[in-house]
């Protein structure tokens, strides 16, 4: 190797140049490269209006049995737990930290747009004319919309033809995604100002069918399974649920959409995550395992995990 | 002075061969106990009284031991550079009847195993992407081992062969990312450094020799000492958050390093200056947070370990895989 006899005379220069290289690369080495960092988790949290706050809030829904109620005083449900994830994700640990501010369908834009709440976790479709006004952080859920009947008509109503007879009336939700679908098809719908009250008109016999996402039926027939019905009828494309941001905030929409996909990211891994939990918690046993969390697109970013192994 | 009262010729300089050796040991235990003090002032936020708080409560086995834990990725590099350059002057002025420079002599004076222990540190703790810079240096500390081999011509070339396309079939993956990425500076460091590891054994050209020398001496030094800074600046007590009840009800968060504890108080050096004593009861929670400066700057990968984790590090979360950091730690304080 280094036999200093019988050299080439060139072989001296070759040493002096490599020796010159190695202690420039090392010497830039040392100083270390700043510019071109990846964006991290830290700094957008830093520039998002939660940053500082003692509290986040977050709208949500207090009338939707497994999606979002309050049971002895206490959230629960579904996108109740996406949000506490969420939150706690974002630094605000536990329900002493989280604002929750109860939202009506229609209140939810003029939420976000006033400032009154930071995120809507609240069985949120994500809309083309909704993303004019709010952003999306989203799908964190694929839901269809369904028909839920009493269960004494169950021979009577079996799809969308049948509730096209004179004095069957569908209750909607009015301003919810749903309405259209039935006004489209010259359905007669009675546009209700809550979920609750569509359920207590079904109920009462006032309307003969109520449509909505799947999630928030599941929800009604987990508290009355004996006498109601879900009718499985395809009823317009998927719903997409997304959380809730506003436009002048696109800073926290990337951190929820990051720590989503996180999420998303686990549960594909390891068969567990936060989504899988929640799902299992409240969800589950009412519309099955098969469900899953749907992909998401997320900004690539940088948090104190980085170099864990992938699982 | 003569009995005459005249001036005599001044005495000869002692040469003591011991003396390099000396100063080598003088600035292996030197330095770190130096390290120590700057780092524990330097923590204090430069107030005396915080200073005097630390040294009372760090004991010097955790302030040792909590730069060796830091500090070896720094101290090895500023002895594999030391011995690396020293072994080139080394071999470069082999049979001068003058002195030789101050790094050959340190080189020329180290036993193998003291080398080889340091470069085997340095395998463990560097950064997997510095460690191809590694390599050069063992080729120039080690040429004399490697000149002692006398295997033909064709064997040494076959070696290097296999060995080149091992590294290649290692690193393939993690440079093609890289440049992708344009993260061109992070492909030189894995591309060049094995290529220069062909040329960097043998002699310098003798007039380039005390340039070299005089330049290279005291330029590494210079470059460790920039290298220290942030060696310097990291914490020597762990940094956490405190979760403080107050009358008001709303739970305060107190981000700094706990400094001691007693029967009474806690007493927690906060992160942005100032030292608290909390009442024990008033204390609901702590958590372990990580600090910025860990975060990544390269998301790159060889073989599914992290290019800035060490191999030791890397082992290290293969043991404990999961890293949770609480939400606590990003709350602002």
């Amino acid at each position: 190797m280094t036999e200093t006899s019988g050299r080439p005379r060139w072989r001296p220069l070759l040493t002096a140049t490599a020796v010159t290289l190695t202690m420039l690369l090392a010497g830039a080495a040392a100083c270390g490269p700043k510019g071109n960092a990846p964006k991290t988790v830290d700094d957008l949290f830093k520039k998002t209006d939660v940053y500082g706050q003692p509290k986040i809030k977050i709208g949500v829904a207090e009338d939707q049995p497994l999606m979002g109620q309050i049971v002895n005083g206490r959230f629960e449900g579904f996108d109740i737990e996406i949000a506490r994830y969420l939150a706690e994700s974002l630094g605000f640990k536990g329900d002493s930290r989280i604002e929750w501010v109860p939202l009506q369908t229609e209140d939810r834009e003029n939420a976000l747009v006033s400032g009154q709440v930071h995120l809507v976790v609240a069985s949120y479709s994500m809309t083309p004319d909704r993303e004019k006004e709010i952003d999306f952080a989203g799908p964190y859920f694929a839901t269809k919309q369904e028909l839920l009947i009493r269960t004494t008509d169950r021979d009577k109503i079996r799809n969308l033809n049948d509730l096209a007879q004179p004095g069957r009336e569908t209750c909607v939700v009015g301003g919810s995604t749903g309405e259209r679908q039935f006004t489209d098809r010259a359905l007669k719908v009675y546009p209700a100002a809550t979920n609750r009250e569509c359920l207590e008109r079904l109920l009462s016999g006032k309307s003969h069918a109520y449509s909505t996402d799947e999630t928030i039926l599941a929800g009604y027939l987990s508290e009355h399974p004996k006498d109601l019905f879900i009718v499985d009828v395809p009823i317009g494309a998927n719903e997409r649920l997304g959380v809730g941001v506003s436009k002048q905030d696109p800073e926290l929409r990337d951190l929820v959409a990051f720590f989503l996909r996180k999420s998303y990211d686990t549960g594909r891994t390891t068969s567990t995550s936060p989504w899988l939990a929640a799902y299992r918690r409240t969800l589950g046993p009412w519309l099955g395992d098969d469900t899953t969390q749907p992909p998401i697109d997320a900004p690539d970013l940088v948090d104190y995990d980085e170099k864990a192994p992938k699982p | 002075m003569t009995v005459a009262g005249e001036p005599g010729p001044p005495p000869p300089r002692k040469r003591n061969p011991w003396r390099a050796g000396q100063g080598f040991w003088t600035v292996a235990v030197g330095v770190p106990a130096v390290f120590s003090v700057m780092r524990l002032w330097i923590e204090a936020g430069g107030e005396l009284q915080t200073t005097l708080l630390l040294v009372a409560n760090v004991g010097p086995i955790n302030l040792m031991a909590a730069l060796f834990t830091t500090a070896t990725r720094l101290v090895t590099t500023g002895l594999v550079a030391v011995f690396a350059l020293g072994a080139v002057l080394a071999v470069s002025t082999a049979g001068w009847p003058r002195r030789r420079p101050l790094f050959a002599r340190w080189y020329a004076m180290s036993p193998p195993w003291f080398l080889a222990a340091v470069f085997a540190i340095a395998l463990a703790t560097w950064q997997i992407l510095y460690l191809p810079l590694l390599v050069v240096a063992a080729v120039a500390v080690f040429q004399r081992e490697l000149a002692a081999v006398e295997w033909p011509r064709w064997r040494w070339a076959a070696t290097i062969a296999v060995a080149l396309a091992g590294y290649g079939w290692l690193i393939a993956p993690t440079v093609l990312q890289a440049w992708r990425a344009g993260e061109l500076f992070a492909v030189a460091l894995l591309v060049v450094p094995p290529v220069l590891a062909l040329g960097v054994s043998g002699p310098l050209p003798r007039w380039l020799v005390l340039p070299a020398a005089a330049l290279a001496q005291p330029g590494i030094a210079v470059v460790l000492l920039i290298a220290a800074v942030p060696v310097v600046l990291t914490p020597v007590l762990p940094m956490t958050v405190t979760t403080v009840t107050t009358q008001a009800g709303v739970p305060e968060e107190v981000r700094g390093h706990v400094i001691s504890t007693d029967d009474v108080n806690t007493v927690i050096l906060q992160e942005r200056g100032g030292v608290r004593y909390i009442d024990n009861d008033d204390i609901a929670a702590r958590v372990l947070c990580p600090t910025s400066e860990e975060l990544v700057r390269y998301r790159l990968r060889v073989r599914d370990f992290h290019v800035e984790d060490s191999l030791l590090g890397a082992l290290g979360r293969r043991v404990r895989p999961m890293a949770p950091v609480s939400a606590v730690c990003r709350i602002p304080t």
